[in-house]
């Protein structure tokens, strides 16, 4: 500010809209600038944009309407909420009463046992017509059970009803007995199974399925992950153009390796778990086999790239010293590159469980041969658990190698 | 004896950064390259001991020619020529041992130097070389704990390993502060003292004179100068900088 000390100061620009007559000129101005076959340029391509995809909208059938009325979508969804994940152990509870069918007492039929567990049938006897009552007391709550009708001479035992106890552990049906019945009048006796839940609460089988096949999958990672890292990282080296690019052999090198890198990284995991079922059979070893020649492609180029960016102070130094070339890359390289080998790896493994969670699909194991399975039985509450498992283990991964990694790097 | 003969480089892109340099530099000489940036001092410190290649000309060190010397002879050649940079270049993640230890790769077999499998002679020989450079106490620390100009040493405690005829400091002290550069430039004199040849690239003219037997001053790739320190008057500065150069002191 000193230079302007001493100078006159200048009026203060006037405060407030512009005049009009400054206002039309400059969108003059600006219209001016405006070349036309631009507009209509921009016209064409917005035109095009939005053909394509109302083209893309029915070429995939999108129908709004299916998905805001889908019947199928209730039972998921509550699935969802409801993962198989804890059982109890059960209790069977049998209780036997003597029946008539046909002219016989009206008095109530009644068993009991020392529990306290009662059924009392009432009347003890039924002709068509007649209305029978089913009382029973003292059971679990919350209990399912049979009602069983039975006659071991005449060789019968059907369902006669299903039941289940409230709260109280109590439960009450009443039938009207039918007029035709394939029951001649005889004795027989009414037998109730009672499952009854004991104990507290254990992982349910389904759990335990899924954990070791979850465990499965992120060994199946692992591994895929390991023989990956040993093939790509000696891999890597050659395929750094900063290494190689000296003599015309040595980039006819990098360029062999990058060719083999895009190739294995540009065909898909579930791909390749199809062809590797094929050549070695349904199982991990299929799956461990397809995430290695996956992550040739992928971890060889991020490691490549990694070389690329060292330093090349010291390995300009440790050349200068009179060292080989393989011992150049080893003091003056390899330590260079170690943190972000190690950072990519673990990106890579996290990465590759990701993958195994759906390489189950095609056969080639791991979780989502569990998952299938699951879904093609309908049984959505024991999918449930196996979604919810790939959710909190891929989760958990994903911060884990984040939280690794940034220290790392 | 270093004799360069007649070296011409020509980088691809046909920009001359030598063009027909002769020096012949005695043993025992301390001798200070100047020049502008891109006036060719770190070619011509680098045809030296063939970290580039030079399109034409001869270097040759005692009996040992340098340009005919084929890839398998390299290591020879280069392990007699020791080497410091205005970055210092150690590898920052390995300790100080390890770096100084690398200087040795240029006389182990490929199969012990891959097995980082150095002599006991190898070791003993490394922490003299730290204590010659007065770091012996930084062994096991790792290079990028140190400071700039204690990595400097380091770098030529390095160097030292290779027992070199000759050593090249392509800017030595650029990167430090002028208390720091002196230390660095000293432990360099006190090296040529004990009868090693330093060819020395460096900015200031005052560090120039305080530490040069003898000064080479390149100008676009050609010899402008080549005399004793002393000899470099105000009219040599400007045709050496250009005619807008002032002179700056370093302390």
């Amino acid at each position: 500010m000193a230079t302007t000390l001493g100078q006159p100061t200048s009026p203060a620009p006037p405060v407030g809209p512009p005049a009009p007559d400054v206002v039309r000129p400059a969108r003059a101005a600006l219209a001016e600038r405006e070349d036309p076959r631009k507009r209509i340029v921009r016209l064409v391509i917005l035109l095009a944009a939005a053909a394509v995809l109302a083209k893309g909208w029915l070429v995939t059938d999108i129908d709004l309407g299916k998905l805001a009325n889908a019947p199928n979508a209730a039972p998921i969804l509550k699935a969802l909420v409801q993962p198989d994940v804890a059982a109890r152990d059960v209790m069977q509870v049998e209780l036997q009463v003597p029946f008539v069918v046909g002219a016989g007492s009206t008095g109530p039929a009644l068993a009991s046992d020392q529990a306290g567990q009662s059924l009392r049938i009432e009347p003890g006897s039924a002709s068509p017509g007649q209305t029978v009552t089913f009382n029973g007391s003292g059971f679990a709550p919350d209990a399912d059970g049979q009602l069983r009708i039975q006659n071991p001479s005449r060789g019968i035992d059907g369902l006669f009803t299903r039941v289940h106890t409230d709260a109280k552990g109590s439960f009450h049906e009443e039938r009207v007995w039918p007029e035709y019945t394939t029951l001649p009048p005889d004795v027989y006796q009414f037998r109730l199974v009672l499952n009854a839940p004991t104990g507290s609460p254990h992982p349910s089988d389904t759990l335990l399925n899924s954990l070791g096949r979850m465990g499965e999958t992120i060994l199946l990672a692992l591994m895929g992950t390991v023989f990956g890292v040993v093939i790509s990282a000696p891999l890597s080296f050659l395929g750094a153009r900063n290494l190689m690019g000296g003599t015309p052999i040595g980039r006819g090198v990098y360029w062999l390796v990058r060719l083999i890198f895009t190739i294995t990284r540009s065909i898909e995991v579930l791909i390749l778990g199809v062809i590797m079922v094929v050549i070695v059979g349904i199982g991990s070893y299929a799956g461990v086999l397809a995430i290695v020649v996956h992550s040739i492609g992928s971890l060889g180029k991020l490691y490549s790239e990694a070389v690329e960016g060292i330093e090349p102070g010291p390995v300009e130094a440790i050349t200068a010293t009179g060292a080989d070339r393989l011992s150049t890359v080893l003091y003056g390289v390899v330590p260079q590159v170690i943190p972000t080998f190690l950072a990519v790896t673990i990106y890579w493994w996290d990465h590759n469980v990701r993958m195994s969670t759906v390489l189950g699909l095609v056969g080639g194991g791991g979780i989502g041969y569990l998952l299938i399975q699951y879904m093609n039985l309908l049984q959505f509450n024991q999918a449930a658990t196996v979604l919810w498992m790939i959710v909190i283990v891929v989760t958990a991964m994903d911060y884990a190698s984040a939280a690794i990694r940034s220290r790392l790097v | 004896m270093l004799r360069i003969e007649h070296l011409v480089k020509e980088y691809p892109g046909g920009i001359r950064a030598l063009e027909d340099v002769s020096i012949e530099v005695r043993d025992g000489e301390f001798v200070v390259l100047i020049g502008l940036s891109g006036s060719g001092k770190s070619t011509l410190l680098r045809c030296i001991n063939r970290l580039v290649e030079p399109s034409s000309g001869r270097i040759v060190l005692d009996d040992l020619d340098i340009t005919a010397a084929r890839a398998g002879d390299l290591r020879k050649v280069r392990r007699n020529i020791g080497m410091i940079f205005q970055q210092f270049n150690l590898v920052k993640r390995s300790t100080v041992l390890t770096n100084v230890l690398t200087g040795r790769l240029g006389y182990v077999s490929q199969w012990q130097g891959l097995l980082a499998h150095f002599g006991e002679e190898d070791y003993r020989r490394a922490l003299v070389n730290l204590e010659r450079v007065g770091l012996r106490d930084r062994a096991h620390q790792r290079a990028d704990r140190l400071s700039g100009g204690q990595q400097q040493r380091v770098a030529i405690a390095r160097a030292l390993m290779q027992e070199p005829k000759i050593m090249l400091a392509d800017e030595p002290v650029a990167s430090l502060d002028p208390a720091t550069s002196h230390s660095v430039l000293k432990y360099l004199q006190q090296i040529n003292r004990e009868g090693m040849t330093v060819i020395c690239s460096l900015h200031f003219l005052s560090l120039a004179r305080t530490y040069g037997t003898r000064v080479i001053a390149l100008k676009a790739g050609r010899l402008m100068f080549d005399g004793k320190p002393s000899e470099i008057d105000a009219e040599r500065f400007r045709s050496i900088y250009g005619e807008e150069a002032v002179e700056v002191e370093i302390e």
